[in-house]
């Protein structure tokens, strides 16, 4: 049923009409000034990578999952003791409230760090860590830093608060670093 | 003794005109106008200002060299400028002198994050220093005491500590040892700093050179919330903050109000918090089942056993101790009168007779209720039949403020020696039992010239000044209580602003459970109530098999109430025991048939009345830990099993009937009590308490049993009395950062008598009376009087809650 805009309508103004090479041209002439930018880039290959096979690599200040850090002995069977102190500073720091310290002190049978006190509980909720890298700022023993790990999705929610255990672990490096000048 | 008078006068800071009381200190006229000055060593609470860091320094227009405005009052007309160059260099110097020997290990030390060196270093240091040199060294962390912690190298030198120490709990301990930069804090011959008070310096120190152990790394400031309450732990209703952590209380903070607690804990209210997280306290309901174990179990079979309370109709008895609400009290009389058709409800700890509820409300008289600050204010305090730092430790610091500060003549009659005694002007020593004998000599010695000591004290009371306050214990017997009224008549303490009596019960709460009607024969706002038995009544009832159900509201008689075997009976002769407590105690761990999980301190939510009349909050600071529920609520369930519905769904509804019911709370709400309380004595309602009728002519009458009683005989035996340490409490037992503390029998003796005996201090002793045997150790102590000995009672194991003959035989072991 053809439209009956009715009384209401008064007048619809439409663009004068077109001529027909004028027409052609906005089909065929406009279209082909688009593509050049892209036709020009063909050659240069996709950019689009196979994710999960391949990874983009990070450049190497990039924020991703934490780590933190031993001193280093050298000798793999004696890990060194933990660098954190368990002082919360990170937790005071962190706008998203996701670190959660609980210090204990150590002892000279049990000495976890080189400190007074040491971390007992040291966990970090990743589902709400915005990786604003605040947290390696305010660490006063370089104990924390933000590594290259940005693989961290999983199941459960429960699963995404890190421990100790889990961030003192050498994480595994699935991510490959951006080479100088890459 | 005249408060200070409050005169305004103006001064100009930073150019600004402000107004400050006359007298007070540049530091507080500058806050009080929004002008920071940054100090250390000012705490007005610890007196005068000593001047000790130089932080605070201004400059003040026609004095050419820097003042500290810590110790320079406010003048009129008085030109201060706290921002100008030469004052900023100034804080700038100081800061990088405080700082050369400082070890700045701020992410391990527990201050950090509520430092006053951190905020100050930050506001008003330059952020760098010259000093490359090495900094001087000492060996830490180390222990000052159990429960602190000491750290030199932090230690800045502002005195505080030690003059709390030396001019605040007069232990005259802690000093500065060394001279200049070597200078460090420690005790006179290095033994640890154990005292009543101790924990207060940690609060003091405005750097982390005193930490608590128990709280040791436990949280930083930005982990934890602080919720405000009250202590519970003894009379004094001290006001805390909880610090909270993951709903656990984990530390313990003084939340300063100068009509109770003036700023400081003791170490029992600081540390046994504790006690509210060990596994020794019960969190589930506990039945005992048919083999005769108690064993955990839900709460409607709990409250059905208990439920059984109704097969006791009228002879069912309840006792109530120290640490209830004031609403628990109230539903509990409930419970009891309506609910069970029964008067027998005590909650007087003690030898408590019969209720004499006309001396009763004569001593509860609105008019005659001395306030805590009138203890610091007033000419003549007289400490009467009771120990403060044992019953009613904060107070025993006031009065030395009092004294010290405000020169107030303080006078000590008691059986044991005090340890204010040293303080006062006047000590008397009567034999234990003897104070109504004793204050019947003192009437008669205001009336009638005379010499000696008692003649002494009742010049002092007559002359010495306008206000005179008593401080009396909870234990005087009926005849010494109304001598001590007419005492009080005789001295117009009744018309008189700032003078007055002032009770110290033997439990927390004593004065609000007993406004509640948890008395034998009074109901609530000391009405009149159907008859009933008083605890030493209930005790023997129960023995004889009269009384069927026993209901323990957080009390243990074997632990709390004289005459242990007598209560062992009672216990064991009464066909069901419901209790409410949070730890098994020996009595209840034998004899109860319910036990219901009760609340800590930290956790209910009500009111209670300290003894000067103050109605003070008590808020859930945490969860309740596993099953445990409300006070008020069980009561309320446990009325509904026997038939009464009290009508209470929310803790606010129970305090709602309360009021309603207690004629002198009337138009009080929960808001007005507030975070610091109201005394209902000040308010109109007063007038409704219930006026005295005349006094029965019985009680003060002379043949008190002490008058004509036995003293001490020379077949060696002597005259005992009791003392209930500040330690002995359950909740110190299981604090496990207290348990150094833990009371045990110490049997105080005079040097007389331990010389007779051949007792050396220390030693172990024997105590035996009819068979019963207690051990100890001896302490002889000068001031106790020969042929008498004190023995601790309300403690877990030796207890002199066994004894119920004056005299006792005391042998070498
Ligand atoms: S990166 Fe930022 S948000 Fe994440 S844990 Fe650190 S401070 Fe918190
Ligand atoms: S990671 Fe660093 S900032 Fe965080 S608690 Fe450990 S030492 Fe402190
Ligand atoms: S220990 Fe603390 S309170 Fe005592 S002098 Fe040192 S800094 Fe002051
Ligand atoms: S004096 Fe009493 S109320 Fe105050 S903290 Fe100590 S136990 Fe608690
Ligand atoms: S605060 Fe004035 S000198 Fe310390």
């Amino acid at each position: 049923m053809p439209y009956d805009p009715g009384k209401d309508v008064i007048e619809v103004v439409r663009h004068p009409p077109r001529s027909a090479a004028a027409s052609t041209y906005r089909i065929f002439g406009e279209t082909l000034r688009g593509m050049k930018t892209t036709l020009a880039r063909v050659v240069e290959g996709p950019l689009t990578i196979q994710y999960p096979e391949e990874k983009t690599p990070v450049y190497p200040r990039f924020r991703g999952r934490h780590k933190l850090h031993r001193f280093e002995t050298g000798d793999p069977d004696n890990p060194g003791l933990e660098k954190c102190v368990g002082c919360s500073l990170c937790a005071a720091a962190c706008p998203a409230d996701c670190i959660r310290v609980v210090a204990a002190e150590n002892t000279p049978e049990h000495r976890v760090s080189a400190g007074e006190r040491y971390a007992a509980v040291y966990e970090i909720n990743l589902s709400r860590c915005i990786f604003c890298g605040y947290c390696e700022v305010a660490c006063p023993f370089d104990a924390i830093t933000m590594g290259h790990d940005y693989e961290m999705s999983d199941y459960t929610r429960s699963d995404l608060i890190f421990t100790k255990e889990m961030l003192l672990a050498e994480p595994l490096e699935r991510t490959p670093l951006r080479a100088a000048g890459e | 003794m005249p408060r200070p008078e409050r005169k305004l006068i103006s001064l100009t800071i930073d150019g600004r005109e402000v107004q400050a009381v006359e007298g007070t200190m540049l530091v507080d006229a500058a806050r009080a106008a929004d002008v920071e000055i940054p100090y250390f060593c000012y705490e007005p609470k610890l007196g005068a200002p000593v001047g000790a860091c130089r932080m605070c320094l201004v400059e003040i227009e026609g004095i050419p060299k820097l003042q500290t405005s810590c110790s320079t009052p406010v003048r009129d007309g008085m030109v201060v400028n706290t921002t100008v160059e030469r004052v900023k260099e100034a804080q700038n110097s100081i800061v990088e002198f405080l700082l050369v020997n400082h070890p700045l290990d701020c992410p391990v030390c527990d201050k950090g994050g509520e430092c006053p060196l951190q905020d100050i270093t930050f506001g008003w240091g330059k952020g760098r220093t010259r000093v490359i040199e090495p900094k001087r060294h000492f060996v830490k962390p180390l222990a000052l005491s159990p429960l602190i912690a000491i750290d030199r190298e932090r230690c800045i030198l502002c005195y505080r500590c030690v003059r709390f120490s030396q001019e605040i709990a007069e232990d005259w301990q802690l000093i500065f040892t060394e001279r200049g930069a070597h200078t460090f804090v420690g005790t006179h011959d290095g033994h640890p700093y154990v005292a009543p008070f101790s924990g207060n310096i940690i609060e003091l120190c405005p750097v982390g050179a005193l930490t608590s152990r128990p709280y040791r790394f436990r949280a930083r400031p930005w982990d934890v919330e602080g919720s405000g309450g009250v202590c519970t732990l003894c009379p004094s209703q001290c006001n805390v903050e909880f610090t909270v952590r993951d709903d656990k209380v984990t530390r313990v903070l003084a939340r300063e109000n100068p009509g109770v607690d003036d700023g400081w804990l003791c170490d029992k209210g600081r540390f046994a918090y504790q006690a509210i997280h060990v596994d020794e306290r019960i969190t589930t309901p506990l039945v005992r089942g048919a083999d005769g174990e108690l064993r955990p179990a839900g709460w409607d079979e709990a409250l059905e056993a208990a439920g059984a309370l109704a097969e006791h109709r009228g002879r069912a008895a309840a006792l109530i101790g120290g640490q209830a609400s004031n609403e628990e009290a109230f539903l509990l009389a409930r419970l009891l009168r309506e609910g069970l058709g029964s008067g027998d409800i005590d909650s007087r700890l003690g030898a408590a007779g019969e209720l004499d509820l006309n001396l009763m409300r004569a001593l509860a008289a609105p008019a005659l209720q001395a306030s805590v600050s009138d203890l610091e204010f007033a000419h003549i305090v007289l400490v009467l039949g009771t120990e403060p730092i044992d019953d009613s430790p904060i107070l025993d610091l006031r009065i030395r403020k009092g004294v010290r500060r405000n020169g107030v003549k303080l006078a000590i009659a008691s059986a044991r020696p005090s340890a204010l005694d040293h303080n006062a002007k006047l000590a008397i020593r009567f034999a234990p039992g003897g104070e109504a004998e004793f204050l019947e000599s003192l009437e008669w010695a205001l009336g009638t010239p005379g010499s000696g000591e008692t003649h002494e004290l009742a010049a002092l009371l007559r002359d010495g000044g306008e206000e005179v306050v008593i401080l009396w214990g909870e234990s005087l017997s009926a005849p010494a209580r109304a001598t001590l009224l007419r005492i009080a008549d005789r001295l117009g303490l009744a018309e008189r602003q700032g003078a007055g009596l002032l009770e110290v019960p033997l439990g927390t709460n004593a004065r609000g459970i007993r406004e509640a009607g948890a008395l034998p024969g009074a109901g609530p706002g000391y009405g009149e109530a159907s008859p009933g038995r008083s605890a030493a009544q209930i005790a023997a009832a129960a023995a004889a098999g009269e009384i069927g159900a026993l209901h323990l509201f957080q009390i243990d008689p074997l632990r709390e109430l004289p005459d242990r075997d007598g209560w062992e009976r009672a216990l064991a002769g009464a066909k069901l025991v419901v209790a409410h407590a949070a730890t098994l105690t020996d009595g209840l761990a034998r004899h109860a048939d319910v036990i219901f999980p009760a609340e800590s301190g930290a956790e209910k939510d009500g009111t209670v009345v300290h003894p000067d009349g103050r109605l003070q909050r008590l808020r859930s600071a945490i969860r309740r830990p596993g099953e445990v529920r409300a006070g008020w609520q069980v009561l309320a369930d446990l009325a509904k099993r026997v038939g009464l519905d009290t009508g209470v769904l929310t803790a606010g509804m129970a305090f709602r009937q309360l009021i309603a019911a207690v004629p002198f709370y009337e138009g009080l709400t929960l808001e007005a009590i507030g975070g610091r309380g109201l005394r209902w004595p000040e308010t109109e309602a007063a007038a409704a308490m219930p006026a005295p009728g005349p006094l029965a002519a019985a009680a003060g009458a002379s043949a008190t049993p002490a008058a004509s009683g036995p003293r001490a005989e020379a077949n060696g035996h002597l005259l005992a009395g009791t003392y209930r340490s500040i330690w002995a409490a359950s909740e110190v037992e299981i604090s496990p950062a207290l348990r150094f503390a833990v009371a045990e029998q110490v049997v105080e003796l005079s040097p007389q008598d331990a010389d007779r005996l051949g007792i050396e201090d220390g030693a172990a002793v024997r105590v035996a009376q009819n068979g019963t045997r207690l051990r100890g150790r001896a302490a002889i102590r000068s001031g106790v009087p020969a042929g008498t000995a004190f023995l601790a009672a309300g403690i877990a194991e030796e207890s002199a809650n066994a004894l119920t003959e004056p005299l006792v035989e005391v042998s070498k072991l």
